[in-house]
């Protein structure tokens, strides 16, 4: 029963043309966002290399120069690609791909792609992401609306019925073959993109188990929709209905919902404006150390407390740079202040994050989309990551300066230049995104969704209808 | 047959609850969009009021300072904050460059999310890196923004083709079709006739929950009535294309679901499919120089620049004489040296940073030859200009910004070159930023769609086959 | 009133509608009787306008059908196996937009009479057509094509599924009908039904029209047997 209404089915969906242009028309969709998205992965990486490579020369180049020059000079860390975005773009093109590391200030990363983009950008684009999200659940809808419906419309419920069939086989039969295409064509995708993948120059970053993980977890959202669609088409009286209220569903889902989201969750939990974030953390700094400003009331205080404890009455008689001393202190404080206001953003976001996780009960997208960016190192989290990771480099650097400082000349003695080789001895930046199993752990809440999700549409389709 | 149309047409649709569906619907969805539009347009103002407020006390608390100098009483100041400086001023006061609101700005979000209201160059910063991106989740940018803009060019749509999909094959499956064959009228012109009075109703609808939600909303209707109107004469021919798509659709399939399907499928490839592919396009004709490649330009420009501060100098100043007419102290500190090296690098990478918005320049002009290729492009481009928020004012903006800039800068060099003080008297005379917002116009947009609309009514008058009642 | 010369329709290969030729007068009742397949519902549609004619024509009230089949419409009312109006709408309504759409402005009492005419009762007028019967939704189709004035009525097994006594009470309205000088033309299987209301019967097989008679020069029994005779090919053949 079950394998003959596979068989019939899917001979069903070879047979109608329009099936059979869809399917065709998808598989040309996912060709042609796989290539423009592979072109996009290899050329931003090339970039990415070069400019590594260049601004390493720079730094190192820099010559004889006064520590501090070199720390106003700065650096840059710049962010990689990492190749499951090859699958999804996630918030990558709003996010900057670069950030400016100079003594005294915290910047963030600079130069999104999406404000170098026309307004055009803002509709989407032709990447993987977008077909596995958005298109695939429309192919479900349109493979199976009139799964139920259909055998009313021709009057074969009667013929099935007289037959004895049940419906939790008829229905077995008929989520089999509704998911088989899905399944064929998602495989089909991913081992290409695994395939593609691992023919990449830096193989090593690229791992089975997460391209593994990403396709498991797109499985369950075409199931999940599989369910729902069956679920409609089996309660629903015409096929119009069953595909009206199919559709309606990806709708809201899809679409209105995640837009609904954002703007709940920014007008919840509103991130300052750029200039107050500055402003804010600028009052901060006044209140606090400052490296350059001796007249500082903070710095007056470390002044007193570094001469009692080296007991002597002047400046000059320390064995080491104050000045270099007093610029890494204030730079250890200030530090501490963006972290303090960076925190409190991460705490936005947090709240933001909760806003979605809630709404993701009512639309799987959101899980999905949540999980397959955290998958993917495409996500805000991994972003956070980077910036982070940038900023102790950051520090690291400003101690490494202000040392070499401190240590090599006396105070006021801002005329002492370090050796044109001394640069080569920082060591350089590196981010390694988060193990898969850190992403697994701190995405358990949307797994836990996509669970529930999943469990409850197959209770939805098998138990709620009984008769045929 | 047109009057009996009318008045039965409107009996089943408010029989069916349709209008009354209808109406409900784009209530809500017009106040939340509205509400949405409004929140974000409070904000962008209020903080560039606050702005302007925080920048008028500062100037305020500049002047005392000045005051106390100028009566050579000490300030507990660094010295180089204190405001004799036309460089500190330059740096530590610098203007509030904003980019005001439009009075439409709440009808599309546009490129506004990605960018602050206001900048505030600094007279030795670098334009180029001037931050204008504002600091959002960029999840909220992934996702949009539930504005009218997204009501309108996707959600519209949709609710056009569930009313409208099965005007005829719905007569044909409930089996009235043959006795409406058997009447002596044109079944085209009845087709056509429901369809304009269902387009007559859904457009009463809209503008109803749109005037109850800007009226709901305290929006001044009156005072923007012009743009108002072109926002209304958008949206209904917006609204006649996807009729006209329902009209052809309609005579030329047949079964209901299938008309669903096809009328679902051209929706995809025109508000989806379209616009992602000429994106796509745009991007790799006119490809965006790699930021990353900038970033190393500027930077071994910088260094270069660093090794040859005083011969940049003297090179700068023998240029610019203008500069320094007045000196007589040839004194040389810091920012003579730096502004110099600046100027220098800014003009050397003009070009480099040209590029960026020459390209993003082109991917518009070519947006702006295809955009016929969707109907949903040239509205997104003509409410996003409505409202003051699209590439197009953007750009207009930056260049305002680097205009200013430079004014700011040119306005106290002078002071810097001829080694002199700046004063209280100079306070006044600092130049103000006013943002001149670009004239939109959506008649190309209203021309395209109408040109579009007459095409398919024309199709569909012109090539359709024989309607068959079985 | 209706004429048909000639009348030929080929679907491919298939000869639906072979060469028929049939007339029916002002105040005719024509049933035309045979076998699913014989070609009576594509004469209907012919005479509709709703398929094109392969050759041969057919002419409403002297008009031509398919030069001008939407003049041919102002004369002909027409009521199919299972007439279908709106179900949200009352009888008075429907009434009123099928009549307003064809060109005929009627006051409330006009429409009124019509209803009565055609033997709808009173109470129903205001009743949605959705809780009609098929049997009344007839009722209504006859008044529409009352209020028209309709010269020509072509009725396509209009008894079929009504109980006997909607099914006689149809049958006196299509004589009053008749008597107003309509000509009807009548599609059926129900042998009892023609002979009762039909002036003239003709029987179809094979898209081809076999025998024609007056229905007063024949007995029931008798036409049954012609019939049954007929649909029997080795029967037919002697």
């Amino acid at each position: 029963m079950i394998l003959s209404t596979f068989k019939k089915e899917n001979q069903g969906f070879m047979r109608s043309g329009r099936i059979r242009i869809a399917l065709l028309t998808v598989l040309l969709l996912i060709a042609v966002a796989f290539w423009i998205s592979s072109k996009h992965y290899e050329a931003t990486n090339r970039m990415y290399d070069s400019a590594k490579t260049s601004e390493r020369a720079n730094w190192d180049g820099q010559g004889e120069k006064n520590p501090h020059s070199a720390a106003h000079y700065g650096t840059y860390a710049f962010k990689p690609k990492y190749p499951l975005s090859l699958i999804d773009q996630g918030v990558d093109k709003y996010v900057g791909s670069s950030i400016f590391l100079e003594a005294h200030a915290r910047h963030e990363a600079q130069f999104s792609e999406a404000a170098d983009q026309t307004g055009l950008a803002r509709f989407g684009n032709l990447s993987p992401d977008f077909i596995l999200l958005f298109i695939m659940p429309l192919l479900i809808i349109l493979l199976g609306y009139n799964s139920f419906t259909k055998e009313h419309e021709m009057g074969t419920i009667t013929l099935l019925r007289s037959e004895g069939a049940s419906f939790y086989k008829l229905a077995l039969g008929k989520w089999l073959s509704l998911f088989f295409p899905i399944l064929v064509i998602t495989s089909l995708l991913f081992l290409g993109a695994g395939l593609v993948l691992s023919q990449l120059p830096d193989y090593g970053v690229f791992q089975w188990s997460a391209l593994g993980d990403l396709y498991g977890v797109y499985l369950v959202y075409y199931i999940i929709f599989t369910n729902l669609v069956l679920f409609i088409s089996a309660k629903s009286k015409r096929s119009g209905v069953s595909l009206v209220l199919s559709l309606s569903l990806w709708i809201l889902s899809c679409l209105a919902l995640p837009k609904a989201a954002s703007n709940v969750a920014g007008h919840l939990h509103p991130y300052p404006t750029r200039q107050e974030f500055a402003a804010e953390v600028l009052k901060d700094k006044e209140n606090g150390l400052d490296g350059h400003n001796p007249w500082n009331k903070k710095a007056q205080t470390l002044q007193a407390e570094v001469l009692a404890e080296y007991g002597v009455d002047s400046l000059h008689q320390l064995p080491f740079n104050f000045d270099a001393y007093r610029m890494q202190k204030s730079e250890e404080h200030e530090a501490e202040i963006y972290y303090k206001h960076y925190d409190k953003l991460k705490e936005q976001y947090r709240k933001q994050a909760e806003v979605y996780d809630g709404l993701a009960m009512v639309s799987p997208y959101l899980a999905t989309r949540f999980l397959s960016m955290s998958l993917a190192h495409t996500d805000y989290a991994t972003h956070w990551g980077f910036a982070d990771a940038a900023e102790q480099y950051r520090v690291a650097t400003q101690a490494f300066l202000n040392g070499n400082f401190a240590e090599n000349s006396k105070y006021g003695e801002w005329g002492y230049r370090a050796d044109a080789d001394f640069w080569k001895e920082l060591p350089p930046f590196e981010y390694d995104p988060p193990e898969l199993s850190t992403i697994v752990s701190q995405n358990q809440r949307k797994l836990w969704v996509m669970a529930l999700w999943c469990i409850g549409s197959f209770a939805l389709l098998l138990f709620t209808t009984k008769k045929l | 047959m047109f009057s009996y149309n009318l008045k039965y047409e409107l009996k089943l649709l408010w029989r069916s609850r349709w209008i009354q569906l209808l109406g409900v619907l784009l209530l809500v969805l017009i106040g939340f969009a509205v509400y949405n539009g409004q929140v974000k347009t409070d904000q962008w103002e209020n903080s560039i009021q606050t702005a302007q407020q925080t920048l008028k006390a500062s100037d305020a608390a500049m002047v005392k300072v000045l005051d106390s100098v100028e009566q050579g009483l000490e300030v507990s100041l660094a010295p180089w904050l204190v405001p004799t400086s036309p460089m500190a001023v330059g740096n530590v006061h610098p203007r509030v460059v904003a980019k005001d609101a439009q009075p439409l700005s709440y009808i599309a979000t546009g490129q506004s999310d990605l960018f602050t209201p206001y900048v505030s160059p600094k007279a030795t910063g670098d334009d180029f890196a001037i931050e204008f991106t504002e600091m959002t989740s960029p999840v909220q940018l992934l996702f949009g923004n539930f504005d009218l803009a997204f009501v309108i060019i996707y959600l519209l749509p949709l609710l056009i083709i569930a009313f409208s999909y099965h005007v005829l094959s719905a007569e044909k499956e409930r089996g009235s079709l043959r006795i409406l064959m058997a009447q002596p009228i044109s079944i085209r012109q009845w087709v056509f006739q429901k369809l304009t009075l269902r387009f007559l109703v859904l457009s009463v609808l809209v503008i109803v929950a749109f005037v109850a939600v800007a009226l709901g909303f305290g929006l001044d209707v009156w005072a923007n009535a012009p743009s108002f109107f072109i926002l209304i004469a958008l949206v209904l021919t917006y609204m006649l294309f996807w009729f006209a798509l329902v009209f052809l659709v309609n005579l030329w399939v047949g079964q209901s679901a299938r008309n669903a399907i096809s009328l679902l499928g051209l929706w995809i490839f025109f508000v989806l499919l379209v616009p992602s592919i000429l994106n796509q396009i745009g991007s790799v004709l006119y490809p965006m120089p790699s930021r990353t490649q900038m970033i190393g330009q500027m930077r071994s420009l910088k260094a270069e620049a660093t090794e040859k501060q005083d011969e940049i100098l003297d090179n700068f100043l023998r240029d610019h004489p203008e500069y320094a007419v007045n000196d007589s102290t040839q004194k040389r500190n810091f920012y003579h040296r730096y502004v110099a090296s600046q100027q220098l690098i800014r003009s050397e990478l003009e070009p480099v940073v040209n590029r960026y918005t020459e390209q993003l320049q082109k991917q518009q002009d070519l947006l702006g030859n295809f955009k016929w290729l969707s109907p949903a492009i040239v509205v997104q481009q003509a409410l996003n200009r409505l409202a003051g928020n699209s590439t197009a004012d953007f750009l207009n903006y930056k260049f305002q910004v680097m205009g200013f800039s430079e004014t700011w800068r040119n306005h106290l060099m002078p002071l810097l070159y001829n080694n002199q003080d700046f004063s209280q008297e100079d306070v006044p005379k600092l130049p103000v930023f006013q943002y001149q917002p670009l004239s939109s116009s959506a008649t190309s947009a209203l021309l395209v769609l109408l040109g579009l609309v007459v095409l398919l009514f024309g199709l569909g008058f012109g090539f359709t086959k024989r309607i068959w009642a079985s | 009133m209706i004429i048909t010369d000639n009348l030929t329709k080929k679907y491919g290969g298939h000869l639906a509608l072979d060469r028929l030729n049939l007339q029916v007068k002002e105040g005719e009742i024509y049933c035309l009787l045979g076998a699913n397949g014989a070609g009576k519902t594509t004469t209907i549609n012919l005479l509709l306008g709703f398929l094109e004619p392969s050759s041969g024509s057919a002419f409403i009230n002297q008009v031509n059908v398919k030069e001008n089949a939407q003049a041919t419409k102002k004369f002909l009312a027409y009521i199919p196996e299972n007439l279908m109006l709106y179900p949200s709408l009352t009888a008075l309504e429907n009434l009123d937009y099928f009549s307003g759409i064809a060109g005929k402005k009627l006051g409330q009492d006009e429409l009124r009479n019509y209803l009565s005419e055609a033997g709808l009762q009173e109470e129903a007028f205001g009743r949605r057509i959705s809780t009609y019967s098929k049997g009344m939704r007839q009722k209504v189709g006859i008044a529409i094509a009352l209020a028209k004035h309709a010269k020509v009525l072509l009725l396509d097994e209009p008894t079929s599924g009504l109980d006997p006594q909607a099914s006689h009470e149809f049958g006196r309205l299509l004589r009053q009908l008749s008597n107003l000088g309509v000509a009807t033309l009548m599609a059926t299987h129900d042998l009892f039904r023609a002979k009762e209301v039909a002036t003239k019967i003709g029987i179809m097989k094979n898209g081809q029209l076999k025998r024609e008679f007056y229905a007063n020069e024949i007995s029931l029994a008798e036409l049954e047997e012609t019939y049954l005779g007929l649909m029997q090919p080795k029967a037919a053949a002697l």
